[in-house]
């Protein structure tokens, strides 16, 4: 008959101990925010979505064998008489693939980089086709995909970037 | 805490009556993952446990024998995904030994710091959710706070906050600033004080004492024979960790001791995960105050490495037991063979026998103080 009492006591006892931690808690300021409206910034290092630059680029074809999940594809522009530059005709990210591991990164030569992290955390495919993102001249940092029942480029829907301009490593 | 209660023996079950074949899983969220139990039942009383495994088998072993070494540092990742730093960290010690590397001290304390953070984030993650298993709610959200605070660390020095891809052929991705020194500390600071909360909330709850105590016990002779390792095996007893038995990286030049638990049941197994926390905040002050200066990278690592012929077998204590990765090489740009000693994986062996006799109930309690993590189970 104690050992029940004490039993009930010590537990009892115990959730006034929890609740005292919770209280101390309760009148301090909150760790979460309200995501959609507010938004946090990620460190400078983060390795978010995957951009590229076509004017930085020599087509060097590094970031391709860097890659550990093969998601990177290029192809060498050619001049008139048909010998390649060291320029891009078009360059290729599967975010299917992509591992975000920052290999390509470190392997590209160029500076400032010319595919770099960014430090965008919320980059959505609605399509499969969405995901592979393409970019070619005059196609902007974030890439365009090739929707293949239009047989068009198209933007990529509902993308909100966290900042318009990237910061660049060098 | 002193009356300990007996340990629970199966009743016999006065009426008979048909058996029950239910599955726990895959996708009940207690199992932690895709892991599901086959349970025949005999009124409460469970008769036999079948664990299925394999719903999250990615075949990185195979996969790494098409990638070069740095590649493969990437595929590490995604074993553990909760503590991947330890993953990281085995796979460069194995293909260092073959590649003949020597790491230099900064590199050293930068791996112990990582993985030591990474011990604290997985158990702290072990602690609120084993809570919410057993119907403690509360203690989850106070883990998640500090979890949070290491992720950001994480994401502040390497850019991720799980798939790390920090501790690569020879030393470290990148160095960590001042500024990271200075949040790491003040993190450890604030930490310490955290603890004693958890053990108010959780740890010396009689609530939460008497539905782990006294269950699943584990005696050190099965636990030995099972070839448990980690906080399971120290629950028991057993006083073995690779970092005092076969240190690496350095872990011998700190002073931390090796919590042990003492009947081997799931209050035990929880107990000295807790404890293990204090030991890693130990470690990590340790390391921070006496992080020596140098390059952060070992030279003489090749972009794409090729090691001559041979073999090599690399273990760590990672935050689940005894991590260990066996890579054979015969001279190409990719391992030849590579294998992995999953700690989970092991671990869990000894749920098919050990769940026999118990409640229904109590299967949770067991299968949480087991801790899996399922990438790691099925690689």
């Amino acid at each position: 008959m104690i050992r029940y009492f004490s039993k009930i006591f010590t537990a009892a006892k115990a959730i006034v101990q929890g609740h005292w931690i919770t209280l101390t808690y309760m009148f301090k300021p909150a760790v979460t925010i309200h995501y959609p409206d507010e938004k946090l910034v990620p460190f400078e290092m983060y390795r978010g979505a995957l951009l590229f630059d076509q004017q930085t680029c020599i087509s060097c074809n590094l970031c391709v064998k860097a890659c550990p999940s093969n998601c990177i594809a290029l192809e060498n522009a050619k001049n008139e008489t048909g010998k390649k530059v060291a320029k891009v005709e078009w360059y290729s990210i599967d975010f299917g693939k992509c591992n975000f591991c920052r290999l390509c990164e470190e392997a590209c030569p160029t500076k400032p980089k010319s595919v770099w992290h960014s430090l965008d955390y919320e980059v959505i495919f609605v399509k499969r086709d969405e995901m592979v993102r393409c970019w070619k001249k005059d196609f902007p940092f974030i890439g365009k995909y090739f929707d293949r029942k239009a047989q068009d480029f198209k933007d990529p829907e509902g993308q909100v970037s966290i900042h318009d301009v990237q910061p660049r490593r060098s | 805490m002193n009356n300990v209660p007996e340990p629970r023996t199966p009743p016999q079950a006065a009426l008979k009556s048909d058996r029950l074949f239910i599955n726990l899983g895959p996708q009940h969220p207690s199992t932690h993952g895709v892991l599901r139990i086959g349970l025949t039942i005999d009124g409460e009383v469970i008769v036999k446990a079948v664990p299925d495994i394999g719903y999250l088998h990615r075949g990185t072993e195979k996969l790494a024998e098409v990638r070069n070494y740095h590649h493969c540092v990437v595929l590490t990742d995604r074993w553990d995904y909760v503590a991947a730093m330890p993953n990281n960290l085995v796979f460069c010690l194995a293909a260092e030994k073959l590649m003949g590397v020597k790491t230099t001290p900064r590199a050293d304390a930068l791996r112990v710091i990582m993985c030591e953070m990474n011990r604290i984030a997985s158990h702290l993650l072990f602690f609120g959710t084993y809570g919410i298993d057993l119907g403690a709610l509360t203690p989850f959200l106070y883990a998640f706070r500090e979890r949070e605070m290491i992720l950001d660390l994480f994401e502040m020095s390497c850019g991720a906050r799980l798939t790390y891809n920090y501790i690569r052929l020879g030393g470290v991705m990148t160095d960590v600033s001042p500024e990271w020194l200075k949040r790491t500390t003040e993190f450890v600071e604030y930490f310490k004080p955290r603890l004693d909360e958890y053990d108010t909330l959780l740890t010396y709850n009689p609530i939460f004492m008497n539905r782990t105590q006294g269950v699943g016990i584990v005696s050190p002779q099965e636990a030995v024979s099972w070839a448990l390792s980690g906080p399971n095996l120290r629950g028991s007893g057993v006083n073995h960790d690779v970092r005092k038995s076969d240190p690496y990286s350095g872990y011998e030049n700190y002073d931390f001791d090796v919590p042990l638990g003492k009947t081997g049941s799931c209050w035990d197994r929880y107990f000295c995960r807790v404890q293990e926390m204090r030991q890693s905040v130990r470690i990590i002050e340790q390391a921070i105050a006496k992080l020596p200066d140098g390059p952060f990278m070992a030279s003489g690592v090749a972009k794409i490495p090729k090691p001559a012929p041979g073999e090599a077998y690399a273990h760590v204590e990672g935050a689940r037991g005894d991590l260990g990765i066996y890579l054979a090489s015969d001279g190409g740009i990719s391992p030849f063979r590579l294998h992995v000693h999953a700690p989970s994986f092991i671990n869990l062996a000894m749920l098919q026998e050990k769940l026999v006799g118990m409640k229904v109930s109590d299967v949770i309690a067991l299968l949480g103080s087991i801790d899996i993590v399922l990438g790691e189970v099925d690689r």
